[in-house]
């Protein structure tokens, strides 16, 4: 027997998703079962690379044996465990979901995709290798793009078209980029890069490059065209995934990039940055405050909540690594409620047949759980105490007022108030009386409790924040040693 | 001496200009038939580019894939199209100049940068003839594809059963349209099959020392089996159910199980030095099964099954 700190946890986090995929795909009768076992697997392995994180401070692992820069090297810190835990968290829920949403036929291809996405993300959450990490982004696109064609019809392939050409240009121009860097510095480890960078134009054109194609998976204003219209037409599991994991991935890697490349050049650019983030926050709130089906809102708010995370960068260059701690806690906790909504809302969608926010009446009495589900994951979303929203939301804003970006904080407290809004509305249609309804299916009760449970947990990371601090301290992510 | 520099010169100086001239004809094309058979010539070109760039390997993959089966497939998509949609020229939209002119600000910008990259690129070529020895191989791109970055390529395969399916996820059915097949075909497909087979054979035992490799390989075997399927013989209904899909994960599979052999000695990957190229052949060969029998797949457009088998 293998002590438990020489398990190769990190490893095994990639490797055992890619196992089970194809155990699904080659035998689906057995696709739910190895599904849910990994996932319990999965689960069981993040708690092993954290314990062993801790012991022993930053993963490394150098595949093949190979040292960069000839072979690839993996690479994990705090930032990269926070990432896990959100994965296996909002996975557990969504495989729980899963297990009773999909018909035989749809099964069929959704177990084998999912365990797939699955190991593309943590194979990029593990990676310091800029062209691995564009494989695994081609992986998370092409399983997402395909997961959300998989209901069928005309605006799921629709939505799943726009999403296609949006992924794939995001991947392409993240590719040439990396083909500028590693003509100019002869390796494509992130490492040995941070080393050898300095002021080009070959570094401003890859950021460009690279920046541009990021930020358009991420879905920042205005390249968050595309997001709409794929979160609304994909079936409720994956909306969720979209919103939860899949925007953060592209997310972390331009965090990443930033941290270690980018940052020293550009100030302009982080308060450009700042600016879009700020728009996106008024520009997606106002839209999800008008629309009438209530994915689409669950959508814009989205991309509403993405805009927060990038109102970081201009803060940060003063606030430090604690604003960095915040803006990893907003995008945990709003991985959580923003998956928990998506699964509610998928829940009173097929309840009632349809998803006009108008006419959601009486839901509360019918589908108690899913109702308070959405309204739980509403309080994070709209970042009240004591929610994991909250945390976050607080650390920026604290930041903004401290340096005096006024009108940073101010948007912020005005997308908290229009988020208020468009959840309350949401939360007062479903308590209105109205006399007709057509005839109510039922939900498995595995389903109605996936959402809550995702979205007492983004409430409970209000509780949780010096305890994942110390452990996103881990390896030093963000520079200037621990907060 | 000099006439034939001048002549290459003039030569690659013409290939760049043809290469712009498809690329901009074919994205100015309102009619898609023309559209594809342009990219076809375009892809051919680039390969022709490669071979000039001295990369041999790319060369073959661009030929066999960018061209090759990347045509075929654009081509059957076009055959699934309504004929409404074939003939009716794509709409005109108002406000693409636009668009064009920041295109045309991200390639000035894109070229004043590759103008101001150094003439000698720092790459990793001297790093990897030092370790070619230990390998298992002699090609080094196959050194690198299949050994030092064997990780990326074990993702690779994982993007290609990706792609399948998504394909499949849009669950689109067998036509029951057939189109009766002339015997130029049949005569033609007689005698290039076995020759396909040869090559792909060649090209997969090539390429621990020359340019070639699974990708190339799993490419011309596909090629072969698009032929087949268009002269009428039925493979999607010789290969369904679980031999099917075993067949496609074969080369996935193998590199999985390989990954997980070696993490038990604690080290993703790394083979015993010994080993390696019987390692590297084994997985090649798996791989070679994989992608030309998933190639193939993608080409038929949907799920092949028995009758029995449940939709």
């Amino acid at each position: 027997m293998v002590p438990s700190s020489e398990i190769p946890w990190g490893a095994l986090l990639i490797l055992l998703p890619l196992a089970a995929a194809i155990l699904c795909f080659v035998w689906p009768k057995l696709a739910v079962v190895t599904g849910v076992v990994t996932m319990l697997l999965l689960t069981l392995a993040v708690g092993g690379f954290a314990w062993q994180l801790q012991r022993e401070g930053l993963y490394q692992h150098a595949v093949g044996g190979w040292e960069t820069p000839l072979g690839i090297g993996l690479y994990g810190d705090g930032l990269s465990l926070l990432m896990l835990a959100m994965t296996v968290l909002v996975g557990l829920a969504i495989t729980l979901y899963a297990r009773s949403y999909f018909n035989q036929k749809q099964a069929r291809v959704f177990w084998p995709l999912w365990l797939l996405l699955l190991a593309a993300l943590n194979a990029l959450f593990l990676s310091a290798d800029i062209f691995n990490l564009y494989i695994t982004l081609e992986m998370v696109g092409l399983a997402a793009v395909a997961l959300v064609a998989l209901k069928g019809g005309r605006d799921a392939l629709n939505g799943a078209m726009r999403y296609l050409l949006a992924t794939l240009l995001g991947s392409l121009t993240y590719l040439l980029g990396v083909a500028l860097l590693y003509h100019s510095y002869g390796t494509v480890d992130l490492v040995l890069l941070a080393e050898r960078i300095d002021n080009s134009p070959v570094v401003w054109a890859a950021l460009g490059l690279m920046g541009a194609g990021l930020l358009l998976k991420t879905a920042l204003f205005p390249l968050h065209f595309w997001l709409p219209a794929a979160h609304a037409s994909a079936p409720a599991p994956i909306s969720a995934l979209l919103s939860a994991l899949l925007v953060k991935a592209s997310f972390y890697i331009f965090l990443r990039l930033w941290l270690v490349l980018f940052a020293p050049l550009g100030g302009d650019v982080a308060l450009l940055l700042g600016l879009l983030g700020a728009v996106a926050i008024l520009w997606g709130s106002w839209q999800a405050l008008r629309q009438t089906r209530l994915k689409l809102l669950v959508a814009y708010s989205t991309v509403a909540q993405i805009g927060y995370l990038f109102v970081a960068f201009p803060l940060a260059a003063a606030a430090g690594a604690m604003l960095w701690n915040g803006v990893s806690y907003l995008m945990l906790s709003h991985a959580l409620a923003k998956a928990a909504m998506f699964l509610a809302a998928g829940n009173l969608l097929l309840f009632g047949g349809h998803d006009r926010i108008a006419e959601l009446d009486r839901a509360v009495q019918r589908l108690p759980i899913s109702t308070a589900a959405f309204a739980l994951a509403g309080v994070s979303i709209m970042g009240v105490p004591p929610s994991g929203g909250f945390i976050g939301k607080w650390l920026l804003l604290e930041a903004a007022i401290e340096q005096g970006y006024w009108l940073l904080a101010a948007v912020m407290v005005v997308g908290g108030l229009l988020a208020s809004a468009y959840i309350f509305k949401v939360v007062g249609y479903a308590f209105t009386r109205s006399t007709a309804t057509p005839e109510p299916q039922s939900i498995p009760m595995g389903m109605e409790w996936a959402a809550l449970l995702l979205a007492i947990a983004s409430i409970l990371l209000g509780f949780t924040a010096p305890w994942v601090f110390a452990l996103l301290g881990i390896g030093d992510p963000f520079g200037g040693g621990a907060p | 001496m000099e006439k034939v520099t001048l002549l290459i010169m003039l030569f690659d100086l013409l290939l760049g200009l043809g290469l712009l001239w498809l690329a901009w004809q074919l994205l100015e094309s309102r009619n898609l038939f023309k559209a594809v058979v342009l990219f076809v010539a375009f892809g051919l070109l680039m390969a022709l580019a490669w071979v000039r760039l001295d990369a041999p390997d790319v060369a073959l993959a661009e030929a066999a894939i960018g061209a090759g089966l990347t045509g075929a497939l654009l081509m059957a998509a076009l055959a699934k199209l309504p004929s409404r949609d074939k003939s009716e020229p794509l709409a005109d939209e108002k406000g693409h100049w636009l668009l064009r002119l920041a295109l045309l600000l991200v390639a000035a910008g894109l070229g004043y940068v590759v103008h101001s990259l150094p003439e000698s690129a720092p790459g990793l070529s001297a790093e990897i003839a030092n370790n070619l020895a230990s390998s298992g191989v002699n090609n080094p791109v196959t050194a690198v594809l299949l050994n030092f970055r064997g990780y990326d390529t074990l993702l690779e395969l994982m993007v290609l059963m990706l792609a399948l399916l998504g394909v499949w996820s849009l669950g689109i059915e067998r036509s029951t349209r057939e189109e009766p097949v002339g015997p130029v075909l049949t005569t033609l497909v007689q005698f290039l099959t076995p020759l396909l087979i040869l090559v792909a054979a060649y090209l997969l035992w090539a390429g621990a020392d020359a340019p070639g490799g699974a990708f190339q390989a799993g490419a011309v075997l596909a090629a072969a089996m698009v032929l087949l399927l268009l002269a009428g013989w039925p493979l999607q209904g010789l290969l369904t159910g679980v031999a099917l899909r075993l067949m496609l994960v074969a080369g996935p599979a193998t590199f999985v199980a390989l990954a997980g052999l070696t993490l038990l000695d604690a080290q993703l990957l790394a083979y015993p030095p010994q080993h390696a190229g019987k390692l590297i052949l084994l997985l090649e060969v798996a791989a070679t099964l994989s992608i030309a029998v998933t190639l193939a797949a993608l080409f038929l457009g949907y799920r092949p099954r028995t009758n029995k088998e449940p939709g």
